[in-house]
């Protein structure tokens, strides 16, 4: 009941989301199909004429009134087409998206899994050594990257590592030459193109577990049980099994959290590094008013974040007892 | 004869703090005979459990054990052992039922998870032979063992958990038992409930242990003999009938004079002003006197040392039985 009642809360919020973008998207100056509109008209087209060619370029007449865009944009969104972009005329919406996504979730989860392993392992130890130079240097380390945002470390990586060493490749997320399937060759190029976008994701994310975790690890080092552990003769490897366990509890909902925010997240990044995924989609989109791809693509972001939400809810009662919703 | 389960020789605890060591516990001796329970009182902050945690070598952090023996006849001087060797020791020789049993279960195992998990610590070899055991201790502390093994520690009342901290405290049959203020957190019947389990069992089988509380009303009814702490130091032992029908030591008398009688005037009770200072560094005078009524000018010039009185059961640690005790000797 209660899962079903969340479940119908996510849809509304997408509804609201859906909404908002459509009218805030054409609250920004520009607008595209109005442009082409003028061309025609200057290029001697009559008026007539132009708009019955905006409207098969388009598929929306560029007098129509936003209400009635709007109304028919949801009746389509209903029936699963998000529809056609306006830069790269008349190919669809989604398979442009669908086409981005794979790479975007690649780099996020991988790069979020190895930031909150390392920052696990971190901060654990970090708060088993208080006060000794260890904690000193790595509490100080991991402020100092949990304050530089990644697309700084993702430039400096890219102007190390491929401009000066000449380590890794540049741009792209796979070499053109070879053809994208499931041969070793492919994988290998993936993998290649991955590991420096991978690198200032973690660089940029480690920091903010590290020191997460080091405040949960801390909180439970001063419960009751931890004494109580230790007076009971429990042998080191259980006293860390616990230690870990309830620490890692509340970090569970922020790491699921960030899949959904990550997806947005990695715009820079992959600006940086010239990755077709989504945050490269909103950033060519945006900047060429591209109404239906923006639209879809936040649909996308946003869609992300609320079922990570759900999910997070729903998850973390199955993993601690306490809280059965 | 009484056979001596623990003798405690000049222990010596101290807290690291800026301005020097603090001197949690000072010098503290004692020895616990076989079969009886004594009673630790005192203040909050008088050492008390820090003394309980010293006698399984467990000091919270920073705190650090400084010197003294902590000697388990049979076994040997725990503080001497190999960190393996005391691992064991806890809970299989000496066990804790703790002031706030309510947190001290892990959140996120069930009871018998826990359970197992001690039989793995402790070697046994069939963990299944002590989740019986749990099952029978249960039964006898009147828990519902079904509900209770299984039950996530949240599922307990407060009550509850602290009779599954007795539990445990006894799974492992161990010689030596501390109690932690274990009614301290506890509604008054739940209160009255775990004491009365705590003396049935005591009656069975001869309990040996340490009762560590603020409440005298408790000392009385479970312990055989007392120990009265002030600043880390031990001012009185006695035992529990010379101490409640006259407790020498000033400190000991304004903790009685505190407590409310049920019969009579519950005007007549006087609370004790002030609280015990924290001790850095030697001192060289009484480090009551600031508190006491029957402040002399030799409490300002040295420090009082425990001694025995003459012809009663009863050690203190107060210049104005010392001069009796000169006085005799003379």
């Amino acid at each position: 009941m209660n899962t079903l009642r969340r479940f119908g809360v996510a849809l509304i919020m997408i509804w609201m989301v859906v909404t908002l973008t459509f009218f805030m998207i054409r609250l920004m100056p520009g607008n595209p199909i109005f442009d082409a509109y003028q061309t025609l008209l200057q290029q001697g087209v009559p008026s007539q004429q132009a708009l019955v060619q905006i409207h098969i370029l388009y598929d929306v007449y560029p007098n129509q009134s936003v209400v009635v865009q709007y109304l028919l944009y949801m009746w389509h969104l209903l029936h699963g087409n998000f529809g056609t972009s306006v830069v790269y005329t008349g190919r669809p919406v989604l398979p442009i998206i669908l086409a981005a996504a794979p790479w975007t979730l690649l780099l996020v989860s991988i790069g979020l899994t190895i930031s909150f392993f390392i920052g696990l392992l971190l901060g654990v130890l970090i708060a088993l050594h208080r006060n000794t130079w260890f904690d000193n240097l790595m509490s100080q380390l991991a402020s100092i990257f949990h304050g530089i945002p990644n697309y700084i470390t993702g430039f400096v990586f890219l102007y190390f590592f491929t401009v000066i060493l000449n380590w890794f490749p540049f741009g792209n997320i796979y070499n053109p030459a070879i053809h994208p399937g499931f041969s070793y060759g492919f994988v290998a190029s993936v993998a290649y193109h991955s590991v420096l976008p991978i690198a200032a994701y973690v660089f940029g994310a480690f920091g903010t577990w590290t020191l997460s975790t080091k405040s949960a690890a801390m909180a439970v080092l001063g419960d009751d049980f931890t004494m109580a552990d230790r007076i009971r003769g429990l042998t080191s490897e259980q006293q860390l099994e616990h230690l870990v366990h309830n620490s890692v509890l509340p970090l569970f909902t922020g790491f699921v959290l960030s899949l959904g925010i990550m997806f947005g997240g990695a715009v820079f990044i992959e600006e940086t590094f010239s990755i077709p995924g989504l945050g490269y989609l909103v950033a060519t989109s945006t900047a060429q008013r591209d109404y239906p791809v923006m639209q879809g693509v936040f649909l996308v972001l946003a869609g992300a974040v609320i079922v990570a939400n759900f999910l997070a809810d729903t998850l973390y009662s199955r993993i601690d007892p306490r809280i059965r919703v | 004869m009484s056979e001596i389960a623990l003798s405690v020789n000049n222990l010596v605890v101290e807290f690291p703090t800026d301005s020097g060591p603090l001197r949690a516990v000072d010098r503290v001796s004692f020895e616990l005979e076989r079969g009886t329970i004594m009673g630790l009182i005192g203040e909050s902050g008088c050492g008390k459990s820090t003394v309980a945690f010293a006698l399984l070598n467990s000091v919270p952090t920073p705190g650090q054990i400084v010197s003294g023996q902590v000697d388990y006849p049979g076994v040997g001087d725990l503080l001497k052992m190999s960190d393996e060797a005391q691992r064991l020791f806890r809970w299989q020789h000496v066990a804790v039922v703790f002031q706030a049993s309510q947190n001290t279960l892990n959140p996120l195992r069930r009871i018998d998870e826990q359970i197992r998990e001690l039989a793995t610590a402790h070697r046994m070899r069939d963990p299944k032979a002590l989740l019986e055991r749990a099952d029978s201790l249960c039964r006898r502390l009147r828990l519902d063992s079904r509900r209770v093994l299984h039950a996530y520690p949240h599922q307990l009342s407060g009550g509850m958990k602290q009779r599954v901290g007795i539990m445990l405290a006894l799974l492992l049959q161990p010689d030596i038992l501390v109690f932690d203020e274990p009614t301290t957190a506890l509604d008054g019947l739940s209160q009255e409930s775990v004491l009365q389990i705590i003396r049935e069992i005591h009656d069975e089988e001869g309990l040996t242990g340490i009762f560590i509380t603020h409440d005298l009303g408790i000392v009385s009814e479970v312990a055989d003999t007392v120990a009265v702490m002030y600043a880390g130091r031990m001012v009185e032992r006695a035992s529990s009938h010379t101490i409640f029908s006259g407790p020498k030591h000033p400190y000991s008398q304004a903790l009685m004079n505190a407590l409310p009688r049920l019969s009579g005037d519950p005007h007549l009770a006087r609370g004790l002003r002030g609280s015990p200072p924290k001790v850095i560094g030697d001192q060289f005078k009484c480090l009551f006197r600031d508190r006491c009524e029957y402040r002399m000018e030799v409490c300002d010039q040295s420090e009082p040392q425990l001694i025995q009185v003459a012809g009663e059961d009863a050690q203190v640690a107060c210049f104005l039985h010392g001069k009796e005790v000169e006085r005799v000797s003379v």
